[in-house]
């Protein structure tokens, strides 16, 4: 199986059509290459056939995936190769694609554009590390497929003493991409740390992932909550600047978001990820980027309705 | 930091540099052609338009440009109309550009001297006429700066479309650093590719600037000095500067090539003869009933003035008697409230059946009546030589080919005696060289009347003479019909056939100049007449 992930990141290509101008000569022979490398479809799990049989629209085409690229180990570009984007949700993203007869292309937004890119058609499924809410389920409907362990990032030392997402939070600053889930749980202490006679945390918000590390590297935010994994590498990247304080449980699931208007590719896609769990492939991609088993949820649907 | 010149030279960040230029050329290409609408739009006689443009200018000048990148994303496909990622950001760029690059136009069009275009009307140049070759060539170069300022900014303003999702320089440079953690590196390497960009910008910028400066020596002159016979070069240099100095000798003292003044004519009785004759010829200017007031004040109170052809008619007065307002008005330059204006024999402005004409249609009224006028401030065309000030309203409004229209302005320019300077740039010219250029300018055409307001007010005192000079030739030799508002009262007595006395905007006194001039019988035109020549009294004293 792994052999078979390797061959396959030449697949994992930028937005191509836009880029195909100035590709220069190497790199569009190595475009080539990816597209003729043999991905059969025997790769696939057995039920997928059947799958294909069944919602055939899919098959043959080349769908958008909108993605927020700055989340290593779900999905980055690949330092080596930074024409390629690699990681858990880009992988499973692509078995997904293979199951269905669907092939990916990748549209790099920021966070909070995630859903309006859905919506407005500039895209046609998210995998992006994006946690399933009700809120959210307004805007399109979700396929979950992990569960949710964030990381408390923070300076090394841990000067303010933050011990989770609770009243250790009052007084500090803390970092948070625009749009994450994590922005109302701390917003949600304001009136706690208040009953408590302490200061209220202070919100600071930024577009990606890596701001809101150099906002605690550069001193102006004392704790970043983001999952535990991004933390995990964050701190692995500046061992003697940051450490994880603790890693916390959040009552959401991460989730495939699909558009409202379209029950049958959701069923589809969830048929699917059913698929490629019961071929074992899900843990093994999990086991693939390092990232910890017990995130693995049997998939379920979260809609509005 | 190790890794700058690793990103630096990286393909992925260098590739990046595409889509920046793509989406900045598209919003600076774009945003022109909106601007040029906009601009038109709001300098335009239509009040509707001018609302509209600014209404527009309103919205995208008043909101930030990357909420326009996110709508032209993400809500212009809800009705239909998805844009590729670059597209958009092409679109949101060029609207919001659109505003600020209408009002360097509008800026550029305003800063055009007044006194140039009303030059270039009275020549009958339509509108688009003077846009194109009067108003553009000079706006452009005075816009320069500004728009090399607006590339530069719209090139930074590209970086917003990385909200969109357009691989451009800012949204791969932060992609990277996010899988790499190596922030500073990155974006070191990605402002200096910013620096070198903009920096580009200000080259050209530079460059252009220099391609259109008018006083640049030309090209050739530059490389001729590195060429082993540029001995020969510097002879013809001496030659050029002896010119020069020539030229400049002109300026302060009386005209080698210009005759000493003529006596008008011999004696009175010749003088007399000759307004008696022009009394039996037909009518060249009829103005009848003319009122014209701005705002409260009346400039033209019910004014009467007939001109036949071959006399030469001074206008005399006090400043805002109406002098200058009359001239406009003869040569439709400006509206007036009623009455009527006739040159030779055909009424000015309107059509036969009495309908108001557009702008246009005026311009190509007076090119076919033939009024020449020569104006107080020269108001010769900045951009052009003085060989062109005359040949160009020749082809363009007349016509005529290049050979001929060039042949013409030289004629009259030797005949103004500025044969040796029919290359020089009016900046170069003394006022009296520039008003002797806007007198062979007005007479290229042939104008039927030529009409002069204060040809000399403007001029230094040592200049006067070389323009009075030329008029005077005009009016004994060519016996050219000619309306002159004047404060030269020596001058007109001299010169003009009959003289007209304007206050408050009416006629108070005329007749033959001799006469009235030395035996007004209008009490007004007593105490003026007196009052000019107190002015001239220390002079004539020392």
């Amino acid at each position: 199986m792994r052999e078979r992930f390797s061959t396959k990141t030449g697949m994992r290509r930028l937005p191509s059509a836009a880029i195909s101008g100035i590709r220069n000569a190497a790199l569009a022979a190595l475009f080539l290459a990816g597209i003729c490398a043999p991905i059969s479809a025997s790769a696939a799990p057995a039920g997928c056939a059947a799958l294909q049989a069944k919602y055939p629209a899919w098959k043959g085409k080349t769908l958008v995936n909108a993605i927020n690229p700055h989340t290593p180990g779900y999905e980055a570009i690949d330092p080596k190769d930074p024409d390629k984007y690699v990681g858990f949700d880009i992988d499973l993203g692509e078995q997904i694609g293979d199951c269905l007869g669907f092939k990916l292309t990748y549209k790099a937004v920021t966070f909070a554009a995630l859903l309006t890119t859905l919506s407005s058609g500039q895209a046609d499924i998210v995998i992006s590390d994006i946690y399933a809410t009700k809120e959210r389920a307004k805007a399109a409907d979700f396929i979950t497929y992990s569960k949710v362990f964030d990381g408390v990032l923070v300076a090394k030392g841990n000067p303010k003493k933050i011990n989770g997402i609770n009243t250790s939070m009052c007084g500090a600053a803390a970092a948070e991409n625009t749009g994450f889930v994590e922005v109302p749980l701390v917003q949600d202490l304001v009136p706690k740390c208040k009953a408590e006679g302490k200061p209220e945390p202070t919100l600071q918000l930024y577009d990606n992932n890596a701001n809101c590390i150099q906002a605690i590297l550069a001193g102006r935010a004392d704790t970043y909550v983001n999952d535990v994994n991004t933390v995990d590498q964050a701190v692995k990247a500046n061992p003697d600047k940051l450490e994880k304080a603790i890693a916390v449980t959040i009552p959401y699931s991460v989730g495939i978001a699909v558009p409202k208007d379209k029950p049958e590719f959701r069923d589809s896609v969830l048929a699917a990820l059913i698929e490629i769990q019961k071929a074992g492939i899900h843990k093994e991609l999990l086991k693939k980027w390092e990232l910890d088993p017990n995130n693995f949820k049997e998939p379920d649907i979260l809609s509005a309705d | 930091m190790s890794l700058f010149a690793h990103y630096l030279s990286l393909p992925y960040l260098l590739e990046g540099i595409w889509f920046t230029v793509m989406v900045t050329a598209l919003g600076l290409a774009g945003g022109l052609i909106l601007g040029v609408v906009l601009a038109a739009m709001q300098l335009s006689r239509f009040w509707v338009l001018a609302a509209f443009a600014r209404g527009y200018t309103v919205i995208f000048r008043g909101t930030p440009l990357i909420l326009q990148m996110v709508f032209a994303y993400d809500a212009l496909p809800q009705i239909g109309l998805k844009l590729s990622a670059v597209g958009a950001a092409g679109l949101a760029l060029a609207a919001n550009e659109a505003p600020f690059i209408a009002e360097m136009l509008r800026a550029g069009v305003l800063g055009i001297d007044r006194g140039q275009i009303l030059a270039g009307q009275a020549l009958g140049m339509t509108p688009a006429l003077l846009m194109r070759r009067i108003i553009a060539p000079q706006a452009i170069r005075t816009m320069i700066p500004a728009f090399g300022n607006e590339t530069v900014s719209a090139l930074k303003n590209s970086s917003l479309a990385s909200v969109i999702s357009v691989q451009e320089l800012t949204l791969r440079s932060t992609q990277l650093a996010s899988s790499t953690f190596d922030f500073f590196s990155i974006f070191f390497a990605s402002g200096l590719i910013y620096l070198v960009l903009t920096s580009g910008v200000s080259v050209v910028q530079l460059l252009v600037e220099r391609a259109l400066d008018l006083d640049r020596t030309p090209r050739q002159a530059r490389l001729a000095i590195f060429l082993p016979w540029r001995r020969v070069d510097l002879a013809s240099k001496l030659k050029l500067a002896e010119q020069a100095s020539s030229a400049a000798d002109l300026a302060h003292s009386p005209p080698l090539d210009v005759p000493a003044p003529l006596p008008r004519a011999a004696s009175r009785s010749d003088r007399a003869k000759h307004a008696a004759m022009v009394q039996r010829n037909n009518v060249a200017v009829e103005v009848t009933g003319l009122r014209k007031s701005y705002g409260g004040q009346t400039v033209l109170n019910g004014l009467d003035l007939t001109v036949r052809v071959g006399e030469v008619v001074a206008l005399l007065g006090p400043s805002g008697s109406g002098k200058s307002t009359l001239l406009r008005c003869i040569n439709h330059l400006e509206d007036w409230d009623s009455g009527m204006v006739r040159v030779g024999g055909r009424r000015l402005g309107h059509r036969d059946d009495g309908r108001r004409l557009s702008p246009r249609a005026i311009a190509n009224e007076r090119a076919s009546v033939g009024v020449g006028m020569v104006f107080q401030q020269f108001n010769l065309f900045g951009h052009l030589t003085a060989r062109e000030n005359v040949a160009g309203p020749l082809r363009w409004v007349h016509g005529m080919t290049r050979i001929d229209a060039d042949r013409r302005a030289c004629e009259l320019l030797e005949r103004v005696g500025l044969g040796d300077r029919a290359d020089a740039l009016p900046r170069h010219l003394s006022g009296g060289q520039q008003q002797r250029v806007a007198i062979a300018r007005a007479l290229a055409p042939n104008p039927s009347v030529l009409l002069l307001d204060e040809p000399t007010s403007a001029l230094d005192p040592e200049l006067v003479n070389e323009v009075l000079e030329v008029i005077r030739r005009l009016a004994i030799d060519d016996g050219l019909t000619m309306v002159i508002s004047t404060h030269q009262i020596r001058f007109a007595d001299e010169v003009a056939d009959r003289v007209a006395f304007l206050s408050g905007g009416s006629i108070l006194e005329e007749g033959p100049a001799h006469d009235i001039l030395s035996n007004p019988r209008n009490p007004v035109m007593a105490r003026f007449l007196s009052a000019m020549e107190a002015d001239k009294a220390p002079e004539g004293a020392a």
